[in-house]
Parts: structure tokens; C-alpha cells; sequence
């Protein structure tokens, strides 16, 4: 039987056939590999057992729908690399366990500004305010643009249940159920099972923010609220001073 | 023979195994397409293609004014 | 005169050319006067005016939506439409009714999408920025623009399918693959915008860029070599310099493309192998990106003069010699080596550039000042225009990827830099500040290419005109005869 290259060319039914197995291949051998294989994520556990890294409360969840509709990933990754000058800039190489919640991934293309995967807790809830409103007022060389509205706006948290049983569905440990909260005490520990209760999400999120009162205004909770709320906490889930140097390599 | 399923599954040596792959599937194709005089002769002659669906075209039009 | 092109006219359908050759021309100045303004407001951060709707970060998907999908997708249409006409001989398949809701579809998600991002509805990853609904929409139009494209091409009365069909049918079936798995989402409600992607993390981070690269492999590259392989040959009068090397080029760029999105993510976490074998195939991806290349320029071979004397000759083999240019830059980005230093800075944005506007804008450009005059059975108004736009567009490219090598090199290295005593000799705001220049150069290369785009599209308005008027003169005639 003589094989010709014809049957392509003559044929547009073999010639989709062979064009999907040939661009099939590599996206198979990249991608599938990590849906099964354990070691992608780390398992990275505090001192008591409990899960290091766990999901947003439901504030920092708005915070972080903030920082997506404002496409702050535009300029801004959360990726640090394993590299001397990135250890000193902005601490520990990131771990994919630290953004195992993320849905989607922040990670980013683009440093215009910063790294913000370990900015949490490194400038003060009234800085964050001041540079978000204006950016010039606290680095005048900056080129990020002002962001007054998030002060002026007051947070929509009509959705938060809606959105916590969203990302529920996709994979995000949020408890509906009892036994869903109690196996949440198990992996996260009591105080943290509490804020992934859907059912006590609003209570939750008004006593986080009123708390916290990060925007400064405590009659009030603001976008603000929200954004800082998120930017505190990022990276700051995982104590790298509680674990060996060497821990995270092999999971490279 | 079993070794050698062994050692291509495992996915620390799929850059290897898959250069393999590519280079006999690409090694193949050079050969069935530049290797026989005559299958390149007709190859080469739909190349023309193109340059045919203009017959029934009035052909100093296009480029008429500045071309 | 009485045009005997007419019977083309009739044999084909060239309506739905002209849609979307026009709304393509529209979305490239839309688009490119967005990059204009948010490279400006980088450069002088006040033009972001306090206005939500017009900040950097939600104008940004405006920029890249309108001129990958705007300019690009409507132009990719029109042209896939005009070759697979052409080359089959063969009216193209489906009602007045199908392709106005191709036209439609397509042009109403995208209005839909970028008036989103302004209000900051997005899914916020890169290329994919549309929400759910929107996506909806776009698989629906992608789904019939498949099946009309197959079915022209089993009714073609040429017994052979042109090669440039290949690569309009590899981009479609490739661009149908990565758009639904890419954009798999949970909305949280359904009369709501918003939606959470279906991966999280690591897995979502390979997802959206073994998209975002074949975005950049089959709907900027493939589909484009698919426009050359047509229109290089038509412009030149003469046929493709090897029929041989493109099936050679096809089959191993569809093969590799998918291969390599991963070197995006080099040194993030994911696991090394995948970072590996990304560069590995990034560097072979070298050759039939060459393949194509050469096979373009080398189609001139022995015409060469057509490169002095003829200007839209000029748009095309300058597109080819960029993408020579950036597809070998990009393997040399993938070496992770390399990458350490430019990736997250302007390098990168650099060499999209050079790859967006040297090659896919330039054969795009090259190729519609060869195809729209055909279309309105007349010709071009004014050729010394197109030369024009020529200067302006290159230097316009040049002065843009060459400020973004300053500026990203620029900031790598300092970025890098250590004291005697070890400690990091920058800032990072000192980096910005390092940029600003460059910033400013960078905006001016842009208004460069606007400027010709705009030169563009008074030239095409008058060849339209042009061509309104010789039909009625030669209907005059006819009537008067």
C-alpha cells in the first residue's frame, strides 16, 4: 500500500484528524502530568499539624476580586524565583502550596511595580491606605495610578455566600455542613474552620472588618477594607523560619 | 523491553523520550518528502495554486495605476 | 469598461470579506490608539485621571483584546474567507444569515468584553480576559466559523487543498481546544459576571500559559503563515519559493507549538521537568519558524527589484524579516538563563511587539493593501501613501522594541546588582525610575504606528470611494451604450 501525503491534502477529514493528534500531544505531556501527581502542591503543615496554608476569609476574598477587577496583575506578579537578588527584595521563593486557593492564579507576566506575593505585613494598614489613594504621596516616582474609589466605595458584600459556594464547587474547602466544618477544625484548626463557615460568612466578614478597621473609617466598610485585608495576609501564611532550608527543594 | 517502558514513562526522562519520538516522526517525513524525484516534482506543482484563480480575471486590473 | 472580474465577483462571496476587513481596520485603530494611551500613562502617570474606568490596569485587556482580536480576529476572518474562496474555487458555504452572525457574534463579544474590562468585569488572566457569557458566546461563533471554512472546503472544484488552508484550519481547531479548556470557570450566579476559574494555582498557572502561548502560536503565528502563504505569492506573481519545506514547516510547528507555554513559568513552581523540556522545544521551535520565514522571502527570489518598487512587497518581506527576528529571540528568552533576567520586565513586552506589530501587523497591513482593492474590483487610491505608512510603521517598531531592550535588559540587571558588601545595589523604584525614558520613547513609536494605521484607513475610505464611483460611471455607460 503506498502511503501519500495526498490523503492531507485531499482530504480535510484526515487532515483534522492529524492536526489534532499533532497539537494534542504537547499539551497532554505538559499539562496532565501535574493533575495527578502529589508533589506539585506541597504539604506544608504548621507546628500543631494544621494546614499552613489555607483559604481566604470571605474580606480577603473580596479584597482579592478587587485586586483582579483592577487588573493589578497587569503590572504586579506574586511568583518570587529562587535567586539571591529575589530572597533580599522580597523573602522565600514562593511554594505552589501557597497559592493553592488561588482561583485564578495571580502569579503574573509583568514587575512595572513590585512583587506582591510576600507583602503582607511588610507596610502598615494606613500606608497601604495612602499609597492606594495616592500612590506619589509615600514613593514620589512611582507610576501607578490613584486609586480613590476604593476608599469612597462602600464594600457589596451582598455575594459573599454566592461566592464562597462558587469556589466551593471548584475545589476551595469552604464548609456548608457540619461535617464539613468539623474535618475543616481537623486540617485547619478551630479559628480558622470558623472563617471558611459559608454559613457565618456575613457575621464573619463584618466582625473581621470592624476589627480591623483597615481603612481607617470604622463606621464604614470599604472597598479598602477588603484590598488591604487581602494584601496583608499575602504570603504570610507559611512561618519559613519554622522549616528546614532544604525542605521545599525536592518538590522542584 | 520492559526496562525500556519503565525508564520512558518516567517523567524526569520525557525530554529525552520525546525528542526521540520527534526526531524519527521528523526524520520520516524528510525522507518521504524530499527523497522520491518524482513524488517531488508533483509536491512542487501545487504550488501554482494560487496564481491560477485569477484566470477568469480581467488581469491588467489590481495593479493597474501604480503597479 | 465593462470589468470582466465581475464573474469573480459573482463566483465568490466577498460581503462578508469586506465586513470584516472594515471592522478589522476599525479595532486596529481602536486598539492601538488604547496602547498609545496606557504606554503614555506609564510614561506620565497622570493620564490616568482618578477615572476607574480609563487606569492602567483595566485599560490594558482593552489594548490587548482589541488588537489580537479585533484587528487580528476580524482580519483573520476576512482573509481566511477570501483564500479558502480562492483556492477552492469555491463559493463559500453557508447563508447571508450564517455569516452575519460570524460578523456579529464575533464583533459584539468583543464590544461586550472590553466594555466589561473598563467596568472591571474580567477573569483576570492574560488573553482570556473575557467572563464566562462572553466565552459562551465566542465557542458559538468559533463552532460555526469551523464548520463553514470545512465546508467550503469540501465543496472546492481544485482536487488539492492549498497549504495556506492548513494553517487557517490548524489555527481553528487549536484555538477551539485552548479556548474552552482555558477558560473552564464556575459562575457565581448565572444572571452575575462573575466566575472563579475551574483550576487553581500551579495547575491554573499551566493552563492559562500553555493558552497563552498557542494563542500567540496559532492565532498569531499559524493562522498568519496561512495569510502569507497566499498573499507573498499573489503580491510577488510567482509561486511559494518550496511547496516541500511547508508541508515540512507545517507539520513540525503544529507539533512543537504546544510543547513550549511552559517557559513562561520558567523558575516558578512547577516542576523543573516541564520547565525542561519547554526550553528544549522552544529552541527546536527555531527551525520551522525559519522554515517559514525563508520560504517566504526566498519566494521573491529572483524578483528582488518588486522590494524597491513596490511598497506593499515591502510591508510583506519586512513582516517575514521581524518574525525571523523574534522567533529567534523568543528561543533565546526560553533558555532559562536568559530568562532569569528578562522575564517580568520589558523585554518581554518588547519582543511581543516585535512579533505583534512586525509580523502579524505587517502581513496583515501588506495583505490588505493587496486583497481590499480586489475586493472593490478597483485600485489602490494612492501608492505613495502606502509607502509612507511603510516608513512610519518600521521606524514606529524600531523605535518601540529598541526603548523596551533598554528599559527591560535595563531594569534586569540592575534589579540583580550587589554592593561590595553583598546587600542589593537598587531599588526597585530605582528601576522605574530608569525606565521613564524609554517609556517615552516607547509611546512615541507607538503614535509612529497609529499615525501610519491612520494614513491606512484614509487610504483604503478613498480606494472604497473610488471604486463606489467607477461603478457608477460604468453603469452610466452601459445605460448610455
Amino acid at each position: 500500500m503506498k502511503i501519500k501525503h495526498e490523503i492531507f491534502e485531499t482530504n480535510i477529514g484526515v487532515l483534522i484528524v492529524f492536526t489534532m493528534l499533532a497539537i494534542s500531544i504537547g499539551g497532554l505531556v505538559e499539562i496532565a502530568p501535574l493533575f495527578y501527581i502529589n508533589d506539585t502542591v506541597e504539604d506544608v503543615r504548621n507546628a500543631d499539624g494544621t494546614q499552613s496554608v489555607r483559604p481566604y476569609s470571605g474580606l480577603e476574598q473580596h479584597g482579592r476580586d478587587i485586586y483582579t477587577r483592577e487588573g493589578c496583575y497587569n503590572c504586579h506578579s506574586q511568583m518570587i524565583r529562587p535567586f539571591r537578588d529575589e530572597a533580599l527584595r522580597y523573602g522565600h521563593y514562593s511554594l505552589a502550596a501557597e497559592s493553592q486557593y488561588d482561583h485564578p492564579f495571580q502569579w503574573g507576566s509583568k514587575r512595572t511595580g513590585p512583587d506582591l506575593a510576600r507583602v503582607g505585613e511588610k507596610y502598615s494598614d494606613a500606608w497601604h491606605v495612602k499609597h492606594l489613594i495616592a500612590p506619589r504621596s509615600v514613593v514620589p516616582e512611582s507610576v501607578m495610578p490613584n486609586y480613590p474609589w476604593l476608599q469612597k466605595n462602600d464594600l457589596d458584600y451582598s455575594q459573599t455566600q454566592a461566592k464562597m459556594r462558587a469556589l466551593k464547587k471548584v475545589g476551595v474547602p469552604y464548609s456548608s455542613t457540619q461535617e464539613e466544618y468539623e474535618a475543616n477544625v481537623k486540617q485547619f484548626g478551630q479559628a480558622v474552620a470558623d472563617k471558611l463557615d459559608i454559613t457565618r460568612a456575613d457575621e464573619n466578614l463584618i466582625a473581621e472588618a470592624e476589627n480591623n478597621n483597615r481603612d481607617g473609617l470604622p463606621d464604614r466598610i470599604t472597598e479598602m477594607d477588603a484590598l488591604v485585608a487581602y494584601l496583608q495576609v499575602l504570603g504570610t501564611m507559611i512561618d519559613f523560619k519554622a522549616h528546614d532550608e532544604h525542605e521545599f527543594i525536592k518538590t522542584r | 523491553m520492559t526496562d525500556i517502558w519503565l525508564w520512558m514513562s518516567d517523567l524526569a526522562n520525557s525530554k529525552i523520550t520525546a525528542l526521540l519520538i520527534f526526531f524519527t516522526l521528523f526524520s520520516g517525513m524528510l525522507l518521504y518528502v524530499y527523497g522520491d524525484k518524482k513524488r517531488s516534482k508533483r509536491l512542487e506543482s501545487y504550488k501554482d495554486i494560487p496564481l491560477d484563480d485569477d484566470i477568469h480575471e480581467n488581469m491588467t486590473k489590481g495593479d493597474r495605476k501604480n503597479g | 469598461m465593462v470589468h470582466s472580474s465581475a464573474s469573480s465577483t459573482e463566483l465568490y462571496n466577498y460581503d462578508i470579506v469586506k465586513k470584516f476587513a472594515i471592522a478589522s481596520l476599525v479595532w486596529g485603530v481602536l486598539g492601538m490608539f488604547t496602547g498609545v494611551w496606557i504606554a503614555s500613562e506609564l510614561a506620565w502617570p497622570f493620564l490616568n485621571f482618578d477615572i476607574a474606568q480609563i487606569s492602567f490596569g483595566r485599560l490594558r485587556p482593552v489594548h490587548t483584546s482589541g488588537v489580537i482580536f479585533g484587528f487580528g480576529g476580524n482580519a483573520l476572518f476576512a482573509t481566511s474567507f477570501y483564500i479558502v474562496q480562492r483556492t477552492c474555487q469555491a463559493r463559500l458555504a453557508g447563508t447571508y444569515t450564517t455569516h452575519n452572525f460570524l460578523f456579529i457574534g464575533w464583533n459584539l463579544a468583543l464590544v461586550i468584553a472590553a466594555v466589561g474590562y473598563t467596568m472591571g468585569i474580567t477573569q483576570a488572566r492574560e488573553y482570556a480576559e473575557p467572563e464566562w457569557y462572553v466565552d459562551i458566546m465566542i465557542t458559538a461563533v468559533w463552532v460555526v466559523y469551523f464548520w463553514v471554512f470545512v465546508t467550503t472546503i469540501t465543496r472546492r472544484n481544485q482536487p488539492h487543498i492549498y497549504v495556506a488552508n492548513w494553517f487557517f484550519m490548524a489555527f481553528i481547531l487549536a484555538t477551539a481546544i485552548l479556548h474552552i479548556f482555558n477558560n473552564l470557570a464556575m459562575p457565581v450566579s448565572f444572571t452575575g459576571a462573575k466566575s472563579y476559574s475551574l483550576f487553581s494555582g500551579a495547575q491554573d498557572a499551566m493552563t492559562q500559559w500553555w493558552y497563552g502561548h498557542n494563542a500567540v502560536g496559532f492565532f498569531l503565528t499559524a493562522a498568519f503563515l496561512g495569510m502569507m502563504y497566499y498573499f507573498v505569492p499573489k503580491q510577488a506573481g510567482r509561486p511559494v519559493y518550496s511547496y516541500r519545506l511547508s508541508i515540512v514547516h507545517f507539520w513540525a510547528l503544529g507539533f512543537m507549538y504546544m510543547w513550549v507555554g511552559t517557559h513562561h513559568l520558567h523558575w516558578t513552581a512547577i516542576p523543573d521537568w516541564t520547565s525542561s523540556l519547554a526550553a528544549v522545544f522552544s529552541i527546536l521551535l527555531l527551525m520551522p519558524s525559519w522554515g517559514g520565514m525563508i520560504n517566504g522571502i526566498m519566494t521573491l527570489s529572483g524578483a528582488w527589484d518588486k522590494l524597491r518598487t513596490d511598497p506593499i512587497m515591502m510591508f510583506m518581506i519586512t513582516s517575514l524579516s521581524f518574525y525571523g527576528m523574534s522567533t529567534f529571540e523568543g528561543p533565546m528568552m526560553a533558555l532559562k538563563e536568559v530568562n532569569a533576567l528578562s522575564h517580568y520586565t520589558d523585554w518581554t513586552v518588547g519582543h511581543v511587539h516585535s512579533g505583534a506589530l512586525g509580523w502579524v501587523a505587517m502581513i496583515t497591513i501588506g495583505s490588505f493593501y493587496h486583497m481590499i482593492p480586489r475586493l472593490w474590483n478597483t485600485t489602490l487610491y494612492n501608492m505613495q501613501l502606502v509607502k509612507a505608512h511603510f516608513f512610519l510603521a518600521t521606524l514606529g517598531i524600531i523605535l518601540y522594541i529598541t526603548a523596551m531592550w533598554a528599559s527591560g535588559i535595563g531594569q534586569g540587571i540592575m534589579l540583580r546588582e550587589f554592593d561590595e558588601f553583598g546587600n542589593l545595589a537598587n531599588t526597585f523604584i530605582s528601576t522605574v525610575v530608569m525606565s521613564h525614558g524609554p517609556f517615552v520613547v516607547r509611546a512615541v513609536g507607538g503614535m509612529f504606528f497609529l499615525t501610519g494605521m491612520l494614513l491606512m484607513v484614509y487610504n483604503i475610505f478613498m480606494t472604497i470611494c473610488q471604486a463606489k464611483r467607477e461603478e457608477r460611471a460604468s453603469i452610466e455607460q452601459s445605460v448610455t451604450a
